[in-house]
């Protein structure tokens, strides 16, 4: 391989990297906010990006929603119904017992649950292509070409960060969260309702897989497994610390911009097991990850 | 009286192939190798709260290298069962070392991107797993004696039921196992009655492999085929809704919530598309309302009602 063509070669990958990597950091932060205030791994974090995207679908291709209605009707409905499944169910998960391992398993059955239902309504037996909401035409960057979808995908996702962490750095709400992640018992004790802001952010953490489902769609082909991304989330989550927000968002850009480059370099068909070397190499070289600080010991 | 139940569940046990023919065994062979698997569960995430999601990954592990062990080198079963379970046990104890470094939750995250990477293994390593054409198991075979009916698989595949029913009790009631269940209840406790946190949780994880393997192995006794659509995170979910519903924590809820829940899917092949949904209601409404599993929670209720 001569070094024009591996200089091709990095700057496509760097640039689809980071397209594919913004929507993985938003994977990344939706399931770090909600391990962040409540200890739990939201092992439904993929299927509630499928059931987000499958809803899309339905709206813009079989009722012919026009997309500056059907986009928002997602989005809410992602946030109604992750809401709904912390109020309803988690709370008396909670309840019967208060194990972190039980709420995780209920995570997991929520995920089947979801699979399951899109598998019956008919929509996810066989695979179907989103709609593209914006021209496909290509752009050149450097040598590296993208599409102008690439670009409205990697701006949206910016955008979408950037008011999140407005959100969480500068408002009310956003700093009642950060308490809660802190140490939820003095949080209480000052004023902020538990409930509310774990309802909160599960409702949030929907609607930004919302999102991604929305920008990663047009890019795959829809299954009722397409779930299986989360993989990478996770995994950018580990190299970010899996409790730091920055790093969550980092990770998703370095696991994106690194499949990449292995599936130019190496094979696509090594991208599978891309994630678990990562994960694994990171616990291996940082176990704390890049921006997770020591990990405290919490007192009894 | 409890010892009187458990000999005459083993007398019927012992005497099931006399009355039923091939595949009532055969059932009654994946049922048992469900149990053993669900056991390696059951240590994992019952007895010390840790969290495993590649217990498919290594019972993959586990029909490979024994079936491999025979297929290649003709090995006598018992030793290419021990194989088996020691390659599995070895594997998670190297990933459980690098995993329960940090917080306990990487160990669930590790062993579910473990679980999809040994799947890509599994497909993609032609020359020894036979790749997508699956793999063919030879008959196991011990001083010339060769298994190859259901029915001749039947009593190996339950003598290593039991022992392995025994070794769960066994280490339940060990030193092992009580630091198992101290550390499940609160580590730092557990830290100050002197109990090594980290080597107790990577012995529970090792322990469940080296189950999932030996299960594994019990697979490739009975078994002539394998293919890797068959090791995936569904099979995982499977083992973790089986522990559920028997209870998390005791062993006779795993025993017993592995044929319980095993008879109810092999039921449901007939309605392959409901079995995600109804897998992921019944670890739901579980955790909901009957934490501690179905036998728990009828009991409960049956004191209640009679009280009444």
């Amino acid at each position: 391989m001569d070094f024009e063509l591996i200089l091709l070669f990095l700057q496509q990958g760097i640039a689809s990297g980071l397209v594919v990597g913004s929507v993985y950091a938003l994977l990344a932060l939706a399931i770090v906010i909600i391990f962040k205030t409540s200890e739990v791994p939201n092992f439904a974090q993929g299927e509630m990006l499928m059931a987000a995207g499958y809803v899309a679908l339905y709206l813009l291709v079989f009722r012919m929603v026009p997309a500056w209605a059907a986009i928002p009707m997602t989005v809410v409905v992602a946030f109604a119904a992750a809401a709904l499944f912390r109020r309803v169910v988690l709370t008396q998960v909670a309840r019967a017992s208060g194990s972190p391992v039980n709420l995780v398993i209920a995570t997991l059955g929520l995920s089947y649950v979801l699979k399951g239902l899109v598998r019956q309504t008919g929509f996810g037996d066989t695979p179907r292509s989103f709609p593209s909401l914006v021209s496909t035409e290509s752009v050149m960057i450097g040598q590296a070409s993208v599409t102008k979808l690439d670009l409205t995908i990697l701006g949206t996702a910016v955008v979408v960060m950037a008011a999140f962490f407005w959100m969480f750095g500068y408002t009310k709400l956003g700093r009642a969260m950060r308490a809660v992640g802190m140490n939820p018992k003095a949080a209480q004790l000052v004023g902020v309702d538990l409930n509310r802001i774990h309802v909160i952010v599960w409702g949030l953490s929907g609607a930004i897989s919302a999102v991604a489902a929305l920008l990663i769609a047009p890019k795959l082909l829809m299954t009722a497994d397409m779930g299986s991304v989360v993989t990478l989330g996770f995994a950018a989550a580990i190299i970010g610390g899996f409790a730091s927000l920055p790093g969550a968002i980092v990770g998703g850009f370095i696991i994106g911009i690194v499949e990449n480059l292995v599936g130019l370099f190496v094979s696509s068909r090594a991208i599978v097991v891309a994630p678990f070397l990562a994960i694994m190499l990171v616990l291996i070289l940082r176990p704390q990850g890049l921006f997770g600080g020591r990990v405290m010991i919490k007192k009894v | 009286m409890r010892i009187l139940g458990l000999l005459a569940a083993l007398a019927a046990l012992i005497a099931l192939p006399f009355f039923t023919t091939g595949y009532i065994i055969y059932v009654a062979n994946l049922l048992l190798t469900f149990t053993v698997l669900c056991l390696g569960m059951h240590i994992v995430i019952g007895e010390a709260g840790q969290f495993s999601l590649a217990q498919a990954a290594f019972y993959g592990i586990g029909i490979y290298t024994s079936g491999l062990a025979g297929n290649a080198f003709g090995w006598p079963f018992p030793l290419s069962i021990l194989a088996a379970g020691l390659v599995a046990g070895l594997v998670g104890l190297g990933i459980g070392m690098i995993a329960l470094r940090m917080r306990d939750i990487y160990l669930a995250l590790a062993t579910f991107a473990f679980g999809e990477a040994m799947q890509w293994v599994f497909l993609n390593w032609t020359s020894v797993t036979g790749g997508p054409n699956g793999l063919r198991i030879a008959p196991a075979g011990l001083f010339g004696f060769e298994i190859v009916t259901d029915k001749q698989a039947y009593p190996v595949v339950l003598a290593l039921t039991v022992l392995m029913i025994g070794l769960t009790v066994v280490i339940s009631r060990s030193r092992l196992g009580r630091a198992f269940r101290a550390v499940r209840e609160s580590e730092i406790a557990a830290l100050a009655m002197g109990v090594p946190v980290r080597t107790t949780k990577l012995a529970a994880f090792a322990l469940s492999a080296f189950f999932a393997g030996v299960a594994g192995a019990m697979f490739a006794i009975f078994s002539t085929f394998i293919h890797p659509d068959s090791l995936g995170f569904q099979t995982t979910i499977l083992v973790l809704t089986m522990a559920v519903v028997g209870g998390l924590g005791s062993i006779a809820g795993a025993v017993g919530g592995a044929v319980v829940f095993g008879l109810i899917s092999e039921l449901l092949r007939q309605a392959p598309s409901y079995q995600e949904i109804i897998y992921g209601l019944i670890l739901i409404v579980f955790m909901m309302f009957a934490p501690r599993g179905l036998f728990a929670f009828a009991g409960e209720n049956l004191r209640r009602l009679t009280r009444a």
